[in-house]
């Protein structure tokens, strides 16, 4: 099982709602118990509604930090951690692919999701011997001492290290929001675009009175 | 000479190797990440990118970390 501390999944849930994007991580262990996540570390990365990527320089600096802060590569490096900004936790082909690729050299490492919606999803992956992959379940740790909770630090890390681009055309958050019905994960829950249509195509609650006439706004 | 060495490869590395001295950096990489892809990590010296024949000098810490760490959301890139 993987647990978390209530400090560690607080943070976590802090940064996944902190912007609309997806965000990453790892995951720093106890140093007792390598399935126990004490801390989520960001590393500067670029941003977007569908995808993450971590900068290689960030990694490597991220990587010597905590070399010199006395922490071995199995207490800071493999535990993977990311978010999907819609209701699905399920990995996708590029999670896969990152996960066998950066992670399949290591004895053993986790690929952890967090949904916005509350869905989450852990695979333990050990590659020596006979390699294989669990599904782990997920939990959090009140039976250890946890600290409380920091939103300024938790944000400032959080804007020293989320690169986004820059503003959408007005109009995207609609056809954004009109996507969704297509997914096949989110198709049967989330209702938010039809009332989003109706706002849209209500011509008489939209038509305003201007200075020239009227105006619609798209 | 001793250098650190920086890898998550295998058990993961974070510790001091002894070295011949005139050691070059890609002889170390050579001799820790057998059959590993190159482009697959990013190879520095001293919190610097380094070249295959950068001789290596006591002291010195080598980090080979993982590059191109990405994420996506399957069910929202197939509604993209």
């Amino acid at each position: 099982m993987l647990r978390f501390t209530p400090t560690a999944w607080a943070k976590l849930l802090f940064l996944r709602d902190l912007g609309e994007t997806e965000i990453g991580g790892f995951g720093i262990l106890a140093k007792d118990d390598l399935l126990l996540v004490e801390d989520i570390e960001l590393v500067t990365q670029s941003c977007t509604w569908v995808h993450v990527e971590f900068d290689d320089v960030a990694v490597a600096e991220f990587f010597e930090r905590q070399v010199v802060a006395g922490r071995r590569p199995e207490e800071f490096a493999r535990i993977w951690i990311h978010t999907h900004p819609g209701r699905s936790a399920e990995p996708s082909g590029t999670d896969e692919a990152t996960f066998q690729r950066v992670f399949g050299r290591s004895d053993w490492a986790i690929m952890f999701i967090l949904a916005r919606g509350g869905e989450s999803y852990a695979r333990l992956r050990y590659n020596v011997g006979p390699s294989m992959d669990a599904i782990l379940p997920v939990e959090i740790e009140y039976g250890w001492d946890f600290g409380a909770s920091d939103h300024v630090a938790w944000h400032a890390e959080y804007e020293a290290n989320i690169r986004t681009p820059g503003p959408e055309p007005a109009d995207a958050t609609l056809t954004k929001q009109a996507s969704c019905v297509f997914s096949p994960h989110e198709q049967d829950h989330d209702h938010g675009w039809f009332d989003a249509w109706h706002e849209y195509a209500d011509f008489d609650r939209s038509l305003e009175e201007a200075e020239h006439g009227f105006i619609r706004d798209f | 000479m001793k250098v650190l060495f920086i890898n998550n490869d295998g058990g993961g590395f974070a510790d001091y190797v002894e070295l011949e001295e005139g050691t070059t950096l890609g002889q170390l990489s050579d001799s820790k990440m057998h059959g590993a892809k190159a482009s697959n990590y990013l190879i520095r010296v001293d919190s610097r990118p380094a070249a295959r024949d950068q001789v290596l000098q006591e002291g010195n810490r080598v980090s080979m970390t993982p590059t191109k760490i990405e994420g996506a959301n399957a069910s929202l890139l197939l509604a993209a």
